[in-house]
C-alpha cells in the first residue's frame, strides 16, 4: 500500500483551477520530486495534503486513512512533517526551542496538566533536549542552540526549519523548496542531508525548482503545469519528455 | 546577592503598610489606598497580559470579564449573603464560562477584525450592565458589599477590615497571579503559547491546535480578571457601570504595552508607574493631566517597545561592562 496517495485532487480559487484531477502515490521509503513551472499547483498540492487547504474533489490517504479535511495540527500528528517556502521560524523562540516546540505535542499533550511539571514530563523534556541537541549538530547549528531564530541567517533558519521539521522523526517529510535561495554550499548541505535521510528509509516529498538537485537525488519526478500532471517517470526520461520539454521552454 | 536584593524586595513591598505610616503618617491611608489599587491593577494586568503579548490576540474585551467577575461577587455577596470565598469563586468561574462560551465565535475572527469584535463585546457588557436594572441595579449600584472574612465552613475565621489587612489580600492574590502567569508562560505551555503567537500556520505543522491554546489563554485570563473584580468590589464596597468601561482597557494597554508586553517585570513595573504615577502628580494638580501625558509620548518615543526594554538593555549594558 503506498504511504501516501493523492486521487482526482481538485483545488479552485475564484474560477482558477490550481490542482486539477492529480493522482499521485508515494510509497513507503521513496524519495520524489514535484517539479513545474511556478504557479504551476505544487505547494497548493502540499497544502491540501497538510490540511491547510480543502481540496474541492478527491482525496488524501495517508497509511490508507482519509486526510482531506483534518486540521494541519492532526495531520502532523499522524507523522507528516513539512516544511514551508517562506522559511519558516518562531523568530522569538531560540533555535533550540524551535526544535524542541516540534516534538512535545507528540510527546505528551496534556494542555493544564503541563502546569504541575511531573518527573514524567521532565524526562521527557530531558529526552527532547537531547534529541534537538543532535540535530542541532547535525545541520551545524550547535553554537546557535540559545540565539533567537530570528537573529540567524537566511540559510541558518532553512536549516533550523529542516531540522525542525525532523523532531518528531515523522513518516513522510513534504519539503517545499529546500534548496531554493541558498548559497551553493548550503545547496550542497541540503542535498547530503535529503539523501541521509532516504538511506534511513525516510519517505520523503520534494517540492524543488532547482533540477541539478531534483535529478541527483529523487528516484522519481512527477510533472505539474497548469495544475495537471503531465509526466511522471524517472529523472532520465523525464529530461527527454517532450511534453516537460514544452512546459518549460516553450515550443 | 541577587537573590539577596530580591528577598530585599519582597521584604520591602510586604512590609510596606509599616513604612508608609512610618514615613507619612497623616498620608497613611491615601498611600495605602493608592498601593492597594496598584497591586490589583497588577495582577489585572498580568491576566491581560496572558491574552495580548502570549498568544498575541488583542483583546479589548478585558472589562467584560472584570465585570461579570465583578457583579457576580457583588450581587452573591448581598443578595445571597455568600461567604467571601464562595463569591470570589463563583466571580472566577463566571468570567471563565462567559469568555470560553464568546471565545468560540470570537477567535473565528483574526488580528484587527478580532479586536474591534472584542471591544464590541466590551460595549455590550457595558451596556448591559447600566440597562439590566433589575440584576446591577444600573447607575444606582450595587452598595453595601460587606468587607471579605477569610474562612471556610465550620473554620475560624478572618475578616479582612484594616487597610493593611486589605492591603495583604490583595498582594496575597497578586502572587498567586504571579504564580501562575509563570507557569503558563514557560515550559512546555508557554512554547506553546509563543509558537502560537510568533507564527500560526507553523504551530500548526508542529502539532499545535492554535485555536485551543488562544482560547485557553483567553479564559483564564478572563477567569483571572473576574477574580480581580471580586476582590476589587470587596475592597470599594459598591459597583457601579463606570468600573467596567473602555476607559479600562485603556489603562491596561498603557500598562501592558509601555511596561512590557509579555513580561513579567514589565508589566509590573508599568503597573506600579501608571497607577501610582498620576496619584503622585496630584502633587501639581493642575499640570497631572499634562505631565502625565508628557510622560506617556516620552516613553513611546525613547522607547516603543517598553520600559522592559529599556531596563534589559540597562542591566545588558552593566553585565557587559
Amino acid at each position: 500500500m503506498a504511504l501516501l496517495e493523492v486521487r482526482g485532487l481538485v483545488k479552485r480559487f475564484l474560477g482558477v483551477t490550481a490542482v486539477d484531477q492529480v493522482d499521485l502515490a508515494v510509497e513507503p521509503g521513496e524519495l520524489v520530486s514535484l517539479i513545474g513551472p511556478n504557479g504551476s499547483g505544487k505547494t497548493t498540492l502540499f497544502n491540501c495534503v497538510t490540511g491547510y487547504l480543502a481540496a474541492d474533489h478527491g482525496r488524501v490517504l495517508f497509511r490508507g486513512r482519509d486526510l482531506t479535511h483534518v486540521a494541519p495540527h492532526r495531520v502532523a500528528r499522524l507523522g507528516v512533517a513539512r516544511t514551508f517556502q517562506q522559511v519558516s521560524v518562531f523568530p522569538r523562540l531560540s533555535a533550540l526551542e524551535n526544535l524542541l516546540v516540534f516534538l512535545q505535542q507528540h510527546q505528551e499533550e496534556h494542555t493544564l496538566a503541563r502546569l504541575i511539571r511531573t518527573p514524567r514530563l521532565r524526562r521527557l523534556e530531558v529526552e527532547a533536549v537531547e534529541r534537538a541537541r543532535r540535530l542541532l549538530d547535525l545541520v551545524g547549528l550547535t553554537d546557535k542552540a540559545d540565539a533567537a531564530a530570528g537573529s540567524l541567517s537566511y540559510g541558518q533558519r532553512k536549516l533550523l526549519a529542516f531540522a525542525a521539521a525532523l523532531m518528531p522523526d515523522p513518516d513522510l517529510l513534504l519539503l517545499d523548496e529546500p534548496a531554493a535561495a541558498v548559497n551553493p554550499t548550503m545547496i550542497n548541505q541540503m542535498k547530503s542531508h535529503i539523501l541521509a535521510l532516504h538511506r534511513q528509509g525516510k519517505t520523503v516529498l520534494l517540492v524543488e525548482h532547482n533540477m541539478e538537485v531534483v535529478m541527483d537525488i529523487s528516484q522519481r519526478v512527477v510533472v505539474l503545469d497548469h495544475g495537471q500532471k503531465i509526466a511522471e517517470g524517472s529523472p532520465d526520461a523525464i529530461r527527454r519528455d517532450a511534453r516537460v520539454i514544452e512546459a518549460y521552454f516553450g515550443r | 546577592m541577587r537573590r539577596a536584593s530580591a528577598l530585599a524586595f519582597v521584604v520591602m513591598v510586604v512590609a510596606a503598610p509599616w513604612l508608609v505610616a512610618a514615613a507619612v503618617p497623616r498620608q497613611q491611608r491615601y498611600v495605602l489606598h493608592v498601593l492597594i489599587f496598584t497591586v490589583l491593577f497588577a495582577a489585572l494586568a498580568l491576566s491581560y497580559d496572558l491574552v495580548v503579548g502570549h498568544v498575541g490576540s488583542l483583546s479589548l474585551a478585558h472589562p467584560a470579564f472584570f465585570g461579570v467577575g465583578a457583579y457576580a461577587a457583588a450581587i452573591l455577596a448581598t443578595r445571597a449573603r455568600w461567604p467571601f470565598l464562595a463569591d470570589l469563586l463563583a466571580a472566577v468561574l463566571a468570567a471563565a464560562v462567559v469568555a470560553a462560551l464568546v471565545g468560540v465565535p470570537l477567535f473565528r475572527l483574526t488580528e484587527h477584525a478580532f479586536a474591534v469584535g472584542t471591544l464590541g463585546l466590551a460595549l455590550v457588557a457595558s451596556i448591559v450592565a447600566n440597562n439590566w436594572v433589575e440584576v446591577t441595579r444600573g447607575p444606582l449600584c450595587i452598595t453595601g458589599i460587606p468587607k471579605p472574612v477569610l474562612g471556610l465552613p465550620g473554620g475560624p475565621t478572618l475578616a479582612v477590615t484594616t487597610l493593611p489587612g486589605y492591603y495583604w489580600l490583595a498582594l496575597a492574590a497578586l502572587a498567586a497571579v504571579v504564580l501562575l502567569y509563570r507557569r503558563l508562560t514557560t515550559f512546555r505551555l508557554g512554547r506553546a503559547f509563543h509558537a502560537v503567537r510568533d507564527n500560526e500556520p507553523l504551530a500548526g505543522a508542529a502539532g499545535i491546535d492554535p485555536l485551543k491554546y488562544r482560547l485557553l489563554a483567553f479564559t483564564i485570563g478572563a477567569a483571572l480578571a473576574g477574580g480581580v473584580g471580586a476582590l476589587y468590589v470587596h475592597y470599594l464596597s459598591v459597583m457601579c457601570p463606570e468600573e467596567m468601561t473602555v476607559a479600562l482597557t485603556v489603562n491596561l494597554l498603557v500598562i501592558v504595552f509601555l511596561g512590557g508586553v509579555g513580561s513579567l517585570r514589565g508589566v509590573l513595573v508599568g503597573a506600579v508607574l501608571f497607577t501610582a504615577l498620576p496619584e503622585v502628580l496630584r502633587l501639581a494638580p493642575t499640570w497631572r493631566l499634562v505631565i502625565y501625558g508628557g510622560l506617556l509620548l516620552l516613553v513611546v518615543v525613547r522607547s516603543p517597545e517598553g520600559i522592559e526594554s529599556l531596563l534589559r538593555r540597562a542591566s545588558g549594558a552593566r553585565a557587559g561592562r
